[in-house]
Protein backbone atom coordinates (compact mmCIF):
# COMPACT_ATOMS: atom_id res chain seq x y z
CA UNK A 1 0.00 0.00 0.00
CA UNK A 2 2.76 2.41 1.02
CA UNK A 3 4.72 1.54 -2.10
CA UNK A 4 1.81 2.17 -4.42
CA UNK A 5 1.12 5.47 -2.72
CA UNK A 6 4.69 6.69 -3.02
CA UNK A 7 4.84 5.55 -6.65
CA UNK A 8 1.72 7.57 -7.46
CA UNK A 9 3.20 10.56 -5.66
CA UNK A 10 6.45 10.27 -7.57
CA UNK A 11 4.68 10.08 -10.93
CA UNK A 12 2.52 13.06 -10.02
CA UNK A 13 5.48 15.19 -9.01
CA UNK A 14 7.47 14.36 -12.14
CA UNK A 15 4.41 14.98 -14.31
CA UNK A 16 4.04 18.47 -12.85
CA UNK A 17 7.77 19.13 -13.27
CA UNK A 18 7.76 17.95 -16.88
CA UNK A 19 4.55 19.79 -17.64
CA UNK A 20 6.22 22.95 -16.47
CA UNK A 21 9.19 22.46 -18.74
CA UNK A 22 7.46 21.42 -21.94
CA UNK A 23 5.81 24.62 -23.04
CA UNK A 24 7.27 24.95 -26.51
CA UNK A 25 3.97 25.42 -28.28
CA UNK A 26 4.30 28.46 -30.56
CA UNK A 27 3.85 32.10 -29.75
CA UNK A 28 0.47 33.23 -28.43
CA UNK A 29 -0.01 36.89 -29.34
CA UNK A 30 -2.88 37.15 -26.86
CA UNK A 31 -0.37 36.86 -24.08
CA UNK A 32 0.63 39.73 -21.86
CA UNK A 33 3.92 41.49 -22.46
CA UNK A 34 6.32 40.67 -19.65
CA UNK A 35 8.39 43.79 -19.15
CA UNK A 36 11.95 43.58 -17.93
CA UNK A 37 13.56 46.80 -16.74
CA UNK A 38 16.71 47.83 -14.94
CA UNK A 39 16.81 49.18 -11.40
CA UNK A 40 16.49 52.84 -10.47
CA UNK A 41 19.83 54.58 -10.73
CA UNK A 42 21.14 52.29 -13.47
CA UNK A 43 22.86 54.19 -16.29
CA UNK A 44 21.08 52.12 -18.92
CA UNK A 45 17.69 52.80 -17.38
CA UNK A 46 18.45 56.49 -16.95
CA UNK A 47 19.35 56.84 -20.62
CA UNK A 48 16.45 54.66 -21.79
CA UNK A 49 13.71 56.55 -19.95
CA UNK A 50 15.24 59.88 -20.95
CA UNK A 51 15.45 59.13 -24.67
CA UNK A 52 12.00 57.55 -24.87
CA UNK A 53 10.34 60.35 -22.89
CA UNK A 54 9.22 57.85 -20.28
CA UNK A 55 10.77 60.33 -17.88
CA UNK A 56 8.17 63.06 -17.66
CA UNK A 57 9.43 66.53 -16.92
CA UNK A 58 7.36 69.55 -16.04
CA UNK A 59 8.19 73.23 -15.80
CA UNK A 60 8.76 73.09 -12.07
CA UNK A 61 11.80 70.86 -12.63
CA UNK A 62 9.95 67.77 -11.42
CA UNK A 63 10.84 64.51 -13.12
CA UNK A 64 8.73 61.39 -12.93
CA UNK A 65 9.92 58.02 -14.21
CA UNK A 66 6.74 56.44 -15.55
CA UNK A 67 8.14 52.96 -16.17
CA UNK A 68 5.24 50.49 -15.70
CA UNK A 69 5.39 49.30 -12.14
CA UNK A 70 4.69 45.65 -13.02
CA UNK A 71 8.02 45.47 -14.86
CA UNK A 72 10.43 42.86 -13.52
CA UNK A 73 13.55 44.56 -12.22
CA UNK A 74 16.92 42.97 -12.94
CA UNK A 75 20.14 44.59 -11.85
CA UNK A 76 22.57 43.62 -14.58
CA UNK A 77 22.73 43.33 -18.35
CA UNK A 78 23.32 39.59 -18.06
CA UNK A 79 20.28 39.12 -15.84
CA UNK A 80 18.09 40.98 -18.35
CA UNK A 81 19.38 38.77 -21.19
CA UNK A 82 18.78 35.55 -19.25
CA UNK A 83 15.30 36.64 -18.20
CA UNK A 84 14.33 37.56 -21.77
CA UNK A 85 15.86 34.39 -23.23
CA UNK A 86 13.97 32.31 -20.67
CA UNK A 87 10.54 33.88 -21.15
CA UNK A 88 9.23 34.13 -24.70
CA UNK A 89 6.68 36.84 -23.89
CA UNK A 90 9.17 39.23 -22.36
CA UNK A 91 10.87 42.38 -23.61
CA UNK A 92 13.91 44.15 -22.21
CA UNK A 93 16.63 46.63 -23.04
CA UNK A 94 20.40 46.27 -22.87
CA UNK A 95 23.59 47.87 -24.05
CA UNK A 96 24.04 47.22 -27.78
CA UNK A 97 27.63 46.07 -27.27
CA UNK A 98 26.45 43.29 -24.93
CA UNK A 99 23.91 41.92 -27.41
CA UNK A 100 24.05 38.13 -27.81
CA UNK A 101 22.42 35.57 -30.08
CA UNK A 102 20.35 34.28 -27.17
CA UNK A 103 17.95 37.18 -27.74
CA UNK A 104 16.71 39.21 -30.69
CA UNK A 105 17.17 42.97 -31.06
CA UNK A 106 14.13 44.77 -32.47
CA UNK A 107 14.25 47.30 -35.26
CA UNK A 108 13.03 50.67 -34.05
CA UNK A 109 11.00 52.63 -36.62
CA UNK A 110 12.36 50.15 -39.17
CA UNK A 111 15.98 50.94 -38.33
CA UNK A 112 18.24 48.13 -37.23
CA UNK A 113 20.21 48.63 -34.01
CA UNK A 114 23.77 48.84 -35.35
CA UNK A 115 26.81 51.03 -34.88
CA UNK A 116 26.48 52.51 -38.38
CA UNK A 117 22.92 53.55 -37.75
CA UNK A 118 23.88 55.17 -34.45
CA UNK A 119 26.76 57.02 -36.07
CA UNK A 120 24.57 58.37 -38.88
CA UNK A 121 21.87 59.27 -36.39
CA UNK A 122 19.03 57.10 -37.70
CA UNK A 123 18.94 54.83 -34.62
CA UNK A 124 17.87 57.15 -31.87
CA UNK A 125 18.42 55.23 -28.63
CA UNK A 126 22.03 55.84 -27.58
CA UNK A 127 24.06 57.26 -24.69
CA UNK A 128 27.66 58.18 -23.84
CA UNK A 129 30.18 56.07 -21.95
CA UNK A 130 32.16 58.26 -19.56
CA UNK A 131 35.38 57.87 -17.65
CA UNK A 132 36.24 60.23 -14.83
CA UNK A 133 39.26 60.98 -12.70
CA UNK A 134 40.02 63.20 -9.76
CA UNK A 135 42.41 66.12 -10.07
CA UNK A 136 45.50 65.55 -12.17
CA UNK A 137 45.71 61.91 -13.36
CA UNK A 138 48.91 59.94 -12.85
CA UNK A 139 51.19 59.76 -15.93
CA UNK A 140 50.12 56.18 -16.49
CA UNK A 141 46.40 56.99 -16.24
CA UNK A 142 46.90 59.95 -18.57
CA UNK A 143 48.71 57.83 -21.12
CA UNK A 144 46.03 55.14 -20.94
CA UNK A 145 43.34 57.77 -21.59
CA UNK A 146 45.42 59.05 -24.52
CA UNK A 147 45.46 55.50 -25.84
CA UNK A 148 41.68 55.14 -25.49
CA UNK A 149 41.13 58.40 -27.37
CA UNK A 150 43.56 57.53 -30.14
CA UNK A 151 42.91 55.92 -33.50
CA UNK A 152 43.98 52.51 -32.13
CA UNK A 153 41.83 52.77 -29.00
CA UNK A 154 38.76 53.84 -30.92
CA UNK A 155 39.28 50.98 -33.37
CA UNK A 156 38.88 48.60 -30.43
CA UNK A 157 35.76 50.51 -29.36
CA UNK A 158 34.31 49.99 -32.83
CA UNK A 159 35.30 46.31 -32.93
CA UNK A 160 33.44 45.73 -29.69
CA UNK A 161 30.22 47.01 -31.21
CA UNK A 162 30.23 50.53 -29.80
CA UNK A 163 30.30 53.82 -31.61
CA UNK A 164 33.49 55.87 -31.81
CA UNK A 165 33.65 59.30 -30.20
CA UNK A 166 35.21 60.69 -33.36
CA UNK A 167 36.76 59.15 -36.45
CA UNK A 168 39.61 61.58 -37.12
CA UNK A 169 41.73 61.05 -34.00
CA UNK A 170 45.56 61.10 -33.87
CA UNK A 171 47.31 57.74 -33.73
CA UNK A 172 48.88 56.62 -30.47
CA UNK A 173 52.64 56.80 -30.03
CA UNK A 174 54.16 54.00 -28.02
CA UNK A 175 56.39 55.10 -25.16
CA UNK A 176 57.57 53.55 -21.90
CA UNK A 177 55.05 52.85 -19.14
CA UNK A 178 54.96 50.76 -16.01
CA UNK A 179 52.89 50.51 -12.85
CA UNK A 180 49.39 49.59 -11.75
CA UNK A 181 46.07 51.13 -12.65
CA UNK A 182 42.74 50.51 -10.91
CA UNK A 183 39.61 51.20 -12.91
CA UNK A 184 36.16 50.78 -11.36
CA UNK A 185 32.58 51.43 -12.34
CA UNK A 186 29.75 50.64 -14.73
CA UNK A 187 29.08 47.04 -15.66
CA UNK A 188 28.09 48.25 -19.13
CA UNK A 189 31.44 49.94 -19.78
CA UNK A 190 33.48 47.06 -18.33
CA UNK A 191 33.52 44.76 -21.42
CA UNK A 192 35.01 47.41 -23.74
CA UNK A 193 37.34 48.63 -20.99
CA UNK A 194 38.66 45.09 -20.56
CA UNK A 195 39.54 44.92 -24.26
CA UNK A 196 41.24 48.31 -24.12
CA UNK A 197 43.20 47.29 -21.04
CA UNK A 198 44.20 44.01 -22.69
CA UNK A 199 45.60 45.81 -25.73
CA UNK A 200 47.39 48.31 -23.53
CA UNK A 201 48.93 45.64 -21.31
CA UNK A 202 50.15 43.85 -24.40
CA UNK A 203 52.13 46.95 -25.36
CA UNK A 204 53.57 47.39 -21.88
CA UNK A 205 54.26 44.11 -20.06
CA UNK A 206 55.10 46.02 -16.86
CA UNK A 207 51.66 47.60 -16.63
CA UNK A 208 48.84 45.85 -14.84
CA UNK A 209 45.31 47.17 -15.03
CA UNK A 210 42.69 45.98 -12.58
CA UNK A 211 39.08 46.47 -13.61
CA UNK A 212 36.25 46.27 -11.09
CA UNK A 213 32.67 46.11 -12.40
CA UNK A 214 30.87 47.75 -9.53
CA UNK A 215 28.32 50.06 -11.13
CA UNK A 216 28.42 53.66 -12.31
CA UNK A 217 27.85 55.34 -8.97
CA UNK A 218 30.18 53.03 -7.09
CA UNK A 219 32.81 53.78 -9.74
CA UNK A 220 32.41 57.53 -9.34
CA UNK A 221 32.52 57.08 -5.57
CA UNK A 222 35.75 55.10 -5.89
CA UNK A 223 37.30 57.76 -8.14
CA UNK A 224 36.35 60.49 -5.66
CA UNK A 225 37.71 58.54 -2.70
CA UNK A 226 40.87 57.69 -4.59
CA UNK A 227 40.44 53.90 -4.36
CA UNK A 228 40.31 53.83 -8.16
CA UNK A 229 42.46 55.84 -10.56
CA UNK A 230 39.71 56.03 -13.15
CA UNK A 231 35.95 55.61 -12.71
CA UNK A 232 33.59 54.42 -15.45
CA UNK A 233 30.00 55.59 -15.86
CA UNK A 234 27.41 54.59 -18.43
CA UNK A 235 25.50 57.82 -17.83
CA UNK A 236 26.09 61.53 -17.61
CA UNK A 237 27.78 62.52 -14.35
CA UNK A 238 25.71 64.08 -11.58
CA UNK A 239 26.51 67.63 -10.46
CA UNK A 240 27.86 66.38 -7.13
CA UNK A 241 30.25 64.12 -9.04
CA UNK A 242 31.28 66.74 -11.57
CA UNK A 243 32.24 69.04 -8.70
CA UNK A 244 35.09 66.67 -7.85
CA UNK A 245 35.81 64.77 -11.04
CA UNK A 246 36.80 65.48 -14.62
CA UNK A 247 34.75 63.46 -17.09
CA UNK A 248 35.64 62.28 -20.58
CA UNK A 249 33.44 60.51 -23.13
CA UNK A 250 35.24 57.44 -24.50
CA UNK A 251 32.53 55.79 -26.60
CA UNK A 252 28.88 55.95 -27.51
CA UNK A 253 26.63 52.99 -26.89
CA UNK A 254 23.30 52.14 -28.40
CA UNK A 255 20.53 50.61 -26.31
CA UNK A 256 19.00 47.58 -27.98
CA UNK A 257 15.38 46.61 -27.31
CA UNK A 258 15.44 42.84 -27.01
CA UNK A 259 12.80 40.11 -27.19
CA UNK A 260 12.87 36.33 -27.05
CA UNK A 261 14.08 34.54 -30.20
CA UNK A 262 10.66 32.87 -30.53
CA UNK A 263 8.90 36.21 -30.73
CA UNK A 264 7.70 36.79 -34.34
CA UNK A 265 7.68 40.58 -33.94
CA UNK A 266 10.79 42.19 -35.42
CA UNK A 267 9.93 45.83 -35.64
CA UNK A 268 8.33 48.36 -33.29
CA UNK A 269 7.96 52.10 -33.50
CA UNK A 270 9.57 54.25 -30.85
CA UNK A 271 6.08 55.24 -29.63
CA UNK A 272 5.09 51.59 -29.27
CA UNK A 273 8.16 50.88 -27.16
CA UNK A 274 7.30 53.88 -25.03
CA UNK A 275 3.67 52.74 -24.64
CA UNK A 276 4.83 49.24 -23.71
CA UNK A 277 7.15 50.58 -21.04
CA UNK A 278 4.56 52.94 -19.61
CA UNK A 279 1.99 50.16 -19.39
CA UNK A 280 -0.41 51.45 -22.07
CA UNK A 281 0.24 48.46 -24.32
CA UNK A 282 -0.01 45.33 -22.20
CA UNK A 283 -0.56 42.53 -24.74
CA UNK A 284 1.53 41.51 -27.73
CA UNK A 285 -1.42 41.68 -30.17
CA UNK A 286 -1.86 45.37 -29.32
CA UNK A 287 1.67 46.06 -30.53
CA UNK A 288 1.14 44.96 -34.13
CA UNK B 1 67.62 24.78 44.87
CA UNK B 2 64.72 22.60 43.98
CA UNK B 3 62.33 24.92 45.79
CA UNK B 4 63.57 27.93 43.82
CA UNK B 5 63.30 25.91 40.64
CA UNK B 6 59.73 25.01 41.49
CA UNK B 7 58.89 28.61 42.20
CA UNK B 8 60.35 29.56 38.83
CA UNK B 9 58.16 26.95 37.17
CA UNK B 10 55.16 28.21 39.07
CA UNK B 11 55.72 31.81 37.98
CA UNK B 12 56.20 30.68 34.43
CA UNK B 13 53.05 28.60 34.32
CA UNK B 14 51.09 31.38 35.98
CA UNK B 15 52.31 33.77 33.33
CA UNK B 16 51.31 31.41 30.53
CA UNK B 17 47.94 30.92 32.15
CA UNK B 18 47.17 34.61 32.36
CA UNK B 19 48.60 35.17 28.89
CA UNK B 20 46.34 32.53 27.36
CA UNK B 21 43.42 33.82 29.36
CA UNK B 22 43.90 37.22 27.78
CA UNK B 23 44.14 35.70 24.32
CA UNK B 24 40.83 33.94 24.88
CA UNK B 25 39.36 37.17 26.18
CA UNK B 26 40.55 39.09 23.12
CA UNK B 27 39.07 36.45 20.82
CA UNK B 28 35.78 36.64 22.67
CA UNK B 29 35.69 40.43 22.49
CA UNK B 30 36.54 40.40 18.79
CA UNK B 31 33.13 39.16 17.71
CA UNK B 32 31.39 41.56 20.05
CA UNK B 33 33.46 44.44 18.70
CA UNK B 34 32.50 43.37 15.17
CA UNK B 35 28.77 43.38 15.90
CA UNK B 36 28.98 46.69 17.74
CA UNK B 37 30.94 48.26 14.88
CA UNK B 38 28.41 46.99 12.34
CA UNK B 39 25.57 48.49 14.35
CA UNK B 40 27.38 51.82 14.77
CA UNK B 41 28.27 52.15 11.10
CA UNK B 42 24.85 51.17 9.80
CA UNK B 43 23.04 53.42 12.24
CA UNK B 44 25.44 56.32 11.70
CA UNK B 45 24.99 55.97 7.95
CA UNK B 46 21.22 55.55 7.95
CA UNK B 47 19.83 57.56 10.85
CA UNK B 48 20.68 61.03 9.47
CA UNK B 49 18.69 60.22 6.35
CA UNK B 50 15.74 58.86 8.34
CA UNK B 51 15.81 61.96 10.51
CA UNK B 52 15.84 64.24 7.49
CA UNK B 53 13.19 62.37 5.50
CA UNK B 54 11.01 61.53 8.49
CA UNK B 55 10.71 58.06 10.00
CA UNK B 56 7.01 57.75 9.23
CA UNK B 57 7.44 59.01 5.65
CA UNK B 58 10.19 56.47 5.24
CA UNK B 59 8.60 53.32 6.66
CA UNK B 60 4.99 54.12 5.74
CA UNK B 61 5.60 55.71 2.33
CA UNK B 62 4.18 53.59 -0.48
CA UNK B 63 6.24 55.09 -3.31
CA UNK B 64 9.86 54.19 -4.01
CA UNK B 65 11.00 56.48 -6.83
CA UNK B 66 14.59 57.51 -6.12
CA UNK B 67 15.27 58.77 -9.65
CA UNK B 68 12.34 61.14 -9.78
CA UNK B 69 12.60 64.80 -8.88
CA UNK B 70 11.47 65.22 -6.16
CA UNK B 71 12.43 61.70 -5.19
CA UNK B 72 10.26 59.57 -2.94
CA UNK B 73 11.77 56.99 -0.63
CA UNK B 74 8.92 55.01 0.92
CA UNK B 75 9.88 51.47 1.87
CA UNK B 76 6.51 50.15 3.01
CA UNK B 77 6.27 48.03 -0.18
CA UNK B 78 9.60 46.41 0.66
CA UNK B 79 8.74 45.88 4.33
CA UNK B 80 5.46 44.22 3.32
CA UNK B 81 7.30 42.26 0.63
CA UNK B 82 9.75 40.88 3.17
CA UNK B 83 6.95 40.01 5.60
CA UNK B 84 4.75 38.35 2.97
CA UNK B 85 7.56 36.24 1.53
CA UNK B 86 8.60 35.23 5.03
CA UNK B 87 5.02 34.31 5.93
CA UNK B 88 4.76 32.26 2.74
CA UNK B 89 8.02 30.51 3.55
CA UNK B 90 6.79 29.72 7.07
CA UNK B 91 3.47 28.35 5.78
CA UNK B 92 5.25 26.08 3.31
CA UNK B 93 8.40 25.28 5.23
CA UNK B 94 7.30 24.79 8.84
CA UNK B 95 4.95 21.79 8.44
CA UNK B 96 7.46 19.99 6.22
CA UNK B 97 10.34 20.89 8.50
CA UNK B 98 8.70 19.92 11.78
CA UNK B 99 7.35 16.65 10.40
CA UNK B 100 10.76 15.83 8.93
CA UNK B 101 12.34 16.51 12.32
CA UNK B 102 9.78 14.26 14.00
CA UNK B 103 10.49 11.53 11.49
CA UNK B 104 14.25 11.84 12.01
CA UNK B 105 13.98 11.81 15.78
CA UNK B 106 11.32 9.20 16.34
CA UNK B 107 10.43 7.18 13.24
CA UNK B 108 13.42 6.65 10.97
CA UNK B 109 15.67 3.61 11.32
CA UNK B 110 19.37 4.13 11.91
CA UNK B 111 20.42 3.32 8.34
CA UNK B 112 18.09 5.91 6.81
CA UNK B 113 19.00 8.44 9.49
CA UNK B 114 22.69 8.13 8.62
CA UNK B 115 21.78 9.03 5.05
CA UNK B 116 19.17 11.73 5.71
CA UNK B 117 21.02 13.70 8.34
CA UNK B 118 24.10 14.52 6.20
CA UNK B 119 21.72 15.42 3.34
CA UNK B 120 20.00 18.00 5.51
CA UNK B 121 23.34 19.35 6.72
CA UNK B 122 24.36 19.61 3.09
CA UNK B 123 21.21 21.62 2.37
CA UNK B 124 22.33 24.16 4.95
CA UNK B 125 25.69 24.46 3.26
CA UNK B 126 24.50 25.10 -0.30
CA UNK B 127 25.20 28.74 -1.25
CA UNK B 128 22.03 30.76 -1.63
CA UNK B 129 22.83 31.82 -5.19
CA UNK B 130 22.71 28.12 -6.14
CA UNK B 131 19.21 27.87 -4.64
CA UNK B 132 18.36 30.95 -6.68
CA UNK B 133 19.52 29.42 -9.96
CA UNK B 134 17.67 26.23 -9.14
CA UNK B 135 14.49 28.21 -8.57
CA UNK B 136 15.02 30.28 -11.70
CA UNK B 137 15.43 27.24 -13.94
CA UNK B 138 13.04 24.83 -12.21
CA UNK B 139 10.36 26.60 -10.19
CA UNK B 140 9.85 29.71 -12.33
CA UNK B 141 8.85 27.81 -15.53
CA UNK B 142 6.45 25.59 -13.56
CA UNK B 143 4.77 28.56 -11.91
CA UNK B 144 4.67 30.37 -15.26
CA UNK B 145 2.90 27.40 -16.81
CA UNK B 146 0.47 27.10 -13.89
CA UNK B 147 -0.53 30.71 -13.22
CA UNK B 148 0.75 32.56 -16.29
CA UNK B 149 2.58 35.86 -16.29
CA UNK B 150 6.29 35.98 -15.70
CA UNK B 151 6.51 33.19 -13.14
CA UNK B 152 8.46 35.53 -10.90
CA UNK B 153 6.07 36.23 -8.06
CA UNK B 154 5.25 35.80 -4.40
CA UNK B 155 4.41 32.10 -4.82
CA UNK B 156 7.79 31.32 -6.40
CA UNK B 157 9.66 33.33 -3.79
CA UNK B 158 7.77 31.65 -0.96
CA UNK B 159 8.44 28.15 -2.28
CA UNK B 160 12.13 28.94 -2.63
CA UNK B 161 12.39 30.45 0.85
CA UNK B 162 10.32 27.59 2.26
CA UNK B 163 12.96 25.18 0.95
CA UNK B 164 15.82 27.33 2.17
CA UNK B 165 14.64 27.51 5.77
CA UNK B 166 14.14 23.73 6.01
CA UNK B 167 17.64 22.86 7.33
CA UNK B 168 17.39 25.44 10.13
CA UNK B 169 13.96 24.25 11.20
CA UNK B 170 14.76 20.55 10.89
CA UNK B 171 18.02 20.56 12.88
CA UNK B 172 16.72 22.74 15.72
CA UNK B 173 13.35 20.98 15.94
CA UNK B 174 15.03 17.61 15.95
CA UNK B 175 17.24 18.68 18.85
CA UNK B 176 14.18 19.96 20.70
CA UNK B 177 12.28 16.71 20.16
CA UNK B 178 15.25 14.64 21.29
CA UNK B 179 15.55 16.79 24.42
CA UNK B 180 12.10 15.71 25.63
CA UNK B 181 12.66 13.12 28.43
CA UNK B 182 12.06 9.61 27.20
CA UNK B 183 9.87 8.91 30.24
CA UNK B 184 7.10 11.02 28.64
CA UNK B 185 7.03 8.71 25.67
CA UNK B 186 7.37 5.53 27.72
CA UNK B 187 4.67 6.62 30.14
CA UNK B 188 2.18 7.30 27.39
CA UNK B 189 2.96 3.98 25.68
CA UNK B 190 2.45 2.27 29.05
CA UNK B 191 -0.97 3.89 29.26
CA UNK B 192 -1.91 2.28 25.97
CA UNK B 193 -1.24 5.06 23.43
CA UNK B 194 0.09 4.08 20.02
CA UNK B 195 3.57 5.16 18.85
CA UNK B 196 2.13 7.90 16.60
CA UNK B 197 -0.27 9.17 19.24
CA UNK B 198 2.41 9.31 21.93
CA UNK B 199 4.65 11.36 19.68
CA UNK B 200 2.10 13.68 18.10
CA UNK B 201 0.07 14.50 21.19
CA UNK B 202 2.74 14.26 23.89
CA UNK B 203 6.34 14.55 22.72
CA UNK B 204 5.71 17.28 20.12
CA UNK B 205 3.74 19.55 22.48
CA UNK B 206 6.43 19.06 25.11
CA UNK B 207 9.04 20.25 22.59
CA UNK B 208 6.96 23.19 21.41
CA UNK B 209 9.11 26.02 22.71
CA UNK B 210 12.18 24.51 21.03
CA UNK B 211 10.24 24.09 17.82
CA UNK B 212 9.03 27.68 18.10
CA UNK B 213 12.65 28.83 18.45
CA UNK B 214 13.52 26.93 15.29
CA UNK B 215 10.68 28.69 13.47
CA UNK B 216 11.91 32.08 14.67
CA UNK B 217 15.42 31.36 13.45
CA UNK B 218 13.83 30.24 10.18
CA UNK B 219 12.06 33.61 9.97
CA UNK B 220 15.41 35.31 10.53
CA UNK B 221 16.94 33.32 7.70
CA UNK B 222 14.03 34.03 5.35
CA UNK B 223 13.89 37.76 6.03
CA UNK B 224 17.63 38.14 5.52
CA UNK B 225 17.85 36.05 2.37
CA UNK B 226 18.99 38.07 -0.64
CA UNK B 227 20.84 36.52 -3.53
CA UNK B 228 18.33 33.75 -4.18
CA UNK B 229 15.27 35.96 -3.85
CA UNK B 230 16.62 38.62 -6.18
CA UNK B 231 16.57 36.11 -9.05
CA UNK B 232 12.98 34.92 -8.71
CA UNK B 233 10.85 37.55 -6.98
CA UNK B 234 10.45 40.02 -9.87
CA UNK B 235 11.64 42.89 -7.68
CA UNK B 236 8.92 45.42 -8.51
CA UNK B 237 9.10 48.29 -6.04
CA UNK B 238 5.36 48.82 -5.64
CA UNK B 239 2.86 47.74 -3.03
CA UNK B 240 2.37 43.94 -3.15
CA UNK B 241 -0.47 43.38 -5.60
CA UNK B 242 -1.34 39.70 -5.29
CA UNK B 243 0.15 36.23 -5.02
CA UNK B 244 0.80 36.01 -8.75
CA UNK B 245 2.56 39.37 -8.91
CA UNK B 246 6.18 40.11 -8.18
CA UNK B 247 7.44 41.68 -5.03
CA UNK B 248 10.60 43.32 -3.70
CA UNK B 249 12.06 42.70 -0.26
CA UNK B 250 14.22 45.02 1.83
CA UNK B 251 17.35 42.97 1.19
CA UNK B 252 16.86 42.86 -2.57
CA UNK B 253 16.12 46.57 -2.60
CA UNK B 254 19.58 47.20 -1.18
CA UNK B 255 21.46 44.75 -3.35
CA UNK B 256 19.73 45.76 -6.58
CA UNK B 257 20.25 49.48 -6.36
CA UNK B 258 23.43 49.90 -4.32
CA UNK B 259 25.80 49.67 -7.29
CA UNK B 260 24.34 52.67 -9.10
CA UNK B 261 23.01 54.68 -6.19
CA UNK B 262 24.46 58.08 -5.34
CA UNK B 263 23.82 60.79 -2.76
CA UNK B 264 20.41 60.64 -1.06
CA UNK B 265 19.50 57.43 -2.90
CA UNK B 266 22.54 55.72 -1.39
CA UNK B 267 21.68 56.99 2.08
CA UNK B 268 18.12 55.75 1.65
CA UNK B 269 19.46 52.27 0.91
CA UNK B 270 21.63 52.35 4.04
CA UNK B 271 18.56 53.48 5.95
CA UNK B 272 16.75 50.44 4.53
CA UNK B 273 19.53 48.37 6.09
CA UNK B 274 18.82 50.09 9.42
CA UNK B 275 15.18 49.00 9.29
CA UNK B 276 16.25 45.49 8.29
CA UNK B 277 18.71 45.38 11.18
CA UNK B 278 15.96 46.45 13.58
CA UNK B 279 13.79 43.59 12.28
CA UNK B 280 16.61 41.09 12.76
CA UNK B 281 17.30 42.41 16.27
CA UNK B 282 13.63 41.98 17.18
CA UNK B 283 13.60 38.44 15.79
CA UNK B 284 16.77 37.43 17.60
CA UNK B 285 15.56 39.07 20.81
CA UNK B 286 12.38 37.00 20.64
CA UNK B 287 14.50 33.93 20.06
CA UNK B 288 16.63 34.66 23.12
CA UNK B 289 13.60 35.15 25.34
CA UNK B 290 12.03 31.90 24.14
CA UNK B 291 15.31 30.07 24.55
CA UNK B 292 15.70 31.28 28.12
CA UNK B 293 12.19 30.17 28.93
CA UNK B 294 12.50 26.73 27.39
CA UNK B 295 16.04 26.17 28.60
CA UNK B 296 17.19 24.51 25.37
Amino acid sequence: MKKIFSMVLLILVSAIALGGCSNSDGFDTNSTINLVSREEGSGTRGAFVEILDILEKDEGGNEIDRTYEEAIIQNSTEAVISTVSGDKYSIGYISLGSLKDKVKALKIDGVEASTENIQNGSYKISRPFNVAYKGEPSPLAKDFLNFILSEQGQTIVAEEGYVQVATDLPSYNKNKQEGKLVIAGSTSVTPVMEKLAEAYEEMYPDVSIEIQATGSSAGMQAAMEGTADIGMASRELKDSELAELTAQVIAIDGIAIIVNNENPIGDLTIDEVKSIYTGEITHWNMAQ
Amino acid sequence: MTIIGNEGELVKSKFIESFMKNIFLISATMSIVAIVLICIFIFAGGLPFIEEYGLLNFILGTEWKPSDTPASYGILPMILGSLILTLGAIILGVPVGVLTATYLAKFSNKKLYKFLKPCINLMAGIPSIVYGFFALTAIVPIIRALVGGTGMNIITGSILLGIMILPTIISLSEAAIRAVPNSYYEGSIALGASHERAILSLVLPAARSGILSSIILGIGRAIGETMAVVLVAGNQARMPAGLTKGVRTMTTNIVIEMAYAADAHREALIATAVILLVFILIINGTFLILKRRSGI
